[in-house]
């Protein structure tokens, strides 16, 4: 599964990378504190 | 009042000690061993060894954290251990000489002793170049900077980078670097000088030593994680070499064998290959006096934990309790071992024999997360043990998850990362019913420019808690 061109105009898209940023930074904490508590 | 002596302030053991010395530190005696009197962030050296970042904003001194938690500190170098009698004998820095320290729990956490022996003509003492120590990552920058002035006055160079080792792990740091280099060269404008080539043991691109990351796809679809770093190398222009065990470096050459037996060889003009990692240096020894060492740690000088050893990895991959929880020796139940220093039961990615009987495999990494994870279980246990007599925390490496952050290049303007959530690291088939044995909604793998500002936050908050300062406790390891 490559990454279409889409996906890598994605990659560079600031706005999109500023909404990943956040998302995965409450994916992290959200499965750290699964992980802490499990 | 209890004695608790740490051996080594990396990741695991500065965690412990952090931990330790804020819950007890003011009752019992804590105390740190470490050959050197900093804490070195080692993630940075990757940018440290192509002069992105200098060498002293990558360390900070040990002292005066552990005096803010009563915790003690002795810089010096373990030579033995004997716990029969609960102490440890080591050499202390400068003239002081030798010194015994008593304990009542032992905490090993010496990270990975770099075997460079183990490949001939490989290491900073040699051919190589190695970012895995303070001292050798500025050598490799010093370097490169040397090859860089050349491809500067027109001269083509050859850069692989990658595992030294057929049994050598960190891959990813080895990923790290050479598309920073690449990063870093285009910045410099000498790119179309440089052919680089990353030369590993994995079986494909990706693999990292945990058999590879494979993700559910926006369309549900399972697809390989690897895809998107394969990707990612082939746009900044890297030549792949997989499935290579190096057997030898000279000043020219990397000899290698690769999956089907076969020999060959790669020319290079800078080389940074990951060596073979070994366990503890020092011995154990009962109170006669006899070598107990093969009783404690595995050939490699790993220690033995609460894990099973011995299982052949079919067996292995089948039983994900065989990975320490707890991690006390079961001999000497009051010696942990934390981080790298634990012998893992086996490996994570699948085992290669070559038909001339080499074996080839990523080693099963453990990563600065990782390894402050497992000194924060042990040092709750240690404290467990004092206050009540009963263990009550455990991790296992088949129920931690892992947010490995491989950078691109550092710059948060046009810099990217690729980044990795595994869970578990180890598979686990029996608590997830797929073929991964993961959980994939959480295990996951992206690459865009939010990486690298995630893996600045990430330096930046680990450098925060690491020197205890306010708020460290909440900063997840």
């Amino acid at each position: 599964m490559r990454p279409t061109s889409f996906d890598k105009f994605l990659m560079r898209c600031r706005i999109y990378q500023f909404w990943r940023f956040i998302v995965l930074n409450l994916k992290i904490l959200k499965a750290v504190h699964h992980d802490k508590t499990a | 009042m209890a004695k608790v002596v740490i051996i080594g302030a990396g990741f695991a053991g500065h965690t412990a000690a952090m931990y330790l010395g804020d819950s007890i530190g003011k009752d019992h005696e804590i105390t740190v061993v470490h050959k050197f009197d900093y804490f070195g962030f080692v993630p940075s050296w990757v940018w440290l060894g192509i002069d992105a970042v200098k060498p002293e904003h990558t360390v900070f001194k040990l002292k005066p954290i552990y005096d803010k938690f009563n915790v003690n500190f002795v810089q010096g170098t373990v030579t033995s251990v004997h716990p029969d009698e609960n102490y440890i004998i080591l050499e202390q820095a400068g003239d002081a000489g030798p010194a015994s320290l008593e304990y009542d729990y032992l905490i090993i956490a010496t990270g990975a002793h770099m075997n460079y022996d183990a490949t001939p003509g490989l290491g900073p003492k040699k051919f190589t170049q190695s970012i895995c120590h303070f001292d050798t990552a500025i050598q490799a920058r010093d370097a490169y900077l040397q090859s860089v002035a050349r491809m500067k006055r027109g001269e083509r160079q050859k850069l692989v980078i990658g595992t030294g080792h057929p049994l050598a792990a960190c891959q990813g740091a080895a990923f790290e670097y050479i598309t920073n280099i690449h990063h870093d060269l285009t910045q410099r404008g000498v790119r179309d000088k440089a052919e680089l080539v990353y030369l590993t043991n994995e079986p494909e691109i990706g693999d990292f030593g945990v058999g590879g990351i494979n993700v559910v796809t926006k369309g549900g679809r399972i697809a390989k994680g690897g895809d998107l770093i394969e990707d990612a190398m082939d746009e900044f222009g890297i030549g792949k070499a997989v499935r290579r065990g190096v057997r030898e470096v000279d000043a020219k050459n990397v000899y290698w064998e690769d999956f089907e037996g076969n020999y060959g060889e790669t020319d290079y003009d800078f080389a940074m290959l990951i060596p073979q990692s070994r366990g503890v240096t020092f011995r154990f020894f009962d109170k006669e006096g006899k070598d107990i060492s093969s009783t404690v740690c595995n050939p490699g000088g790993f220690v033995f934990a609460d894990g099973i050893y011995g299982l052949k990895y079919d067996d292995l991959v089948k039983n994900s309790n065989a990975w320490p929880a707890q991690y006390y020796n079961p001999t000497y139940k009051n010696i942990f071992s934390a981080g790298i220093a634990f012998a893992p039961p086996g490996p994570i990615s699948e085992p290669h024999t070559t038909k001339n009987g080499t074996v080839i495999t990523p080693g099963a990494p453990r990563t600065g997360m990782i390894s402050g994870v497992i000194g924060r279980v042990v040092a709750f246990n240690v404290i467990d043990m004092i206050k009540t007599g009963r263990m009550t925390h455990r991790e296992r490496m088949s129920e931690m998850l892992a947010v490995c952050i491989a950078s691109n290049g550092k710059s948060l303007w046009n810099g990217s990362a690729i980044v990795m959530i595994i869970y578990p690291i180890v598979p686990d088939h029996s608590r997830y019913d797929n073929k991964e044995g993961r959980d994939m909604f959480v295990t996951k793998v992206e690459r865009g420019i939010s990486g690298a500002w995630l893996k600045q936050m990430v330096e930046t908050t680990f450098m925060h808690k690491f020197q205890g300062r306010i708020g460290w406790q909440f900063i997840p390891e």
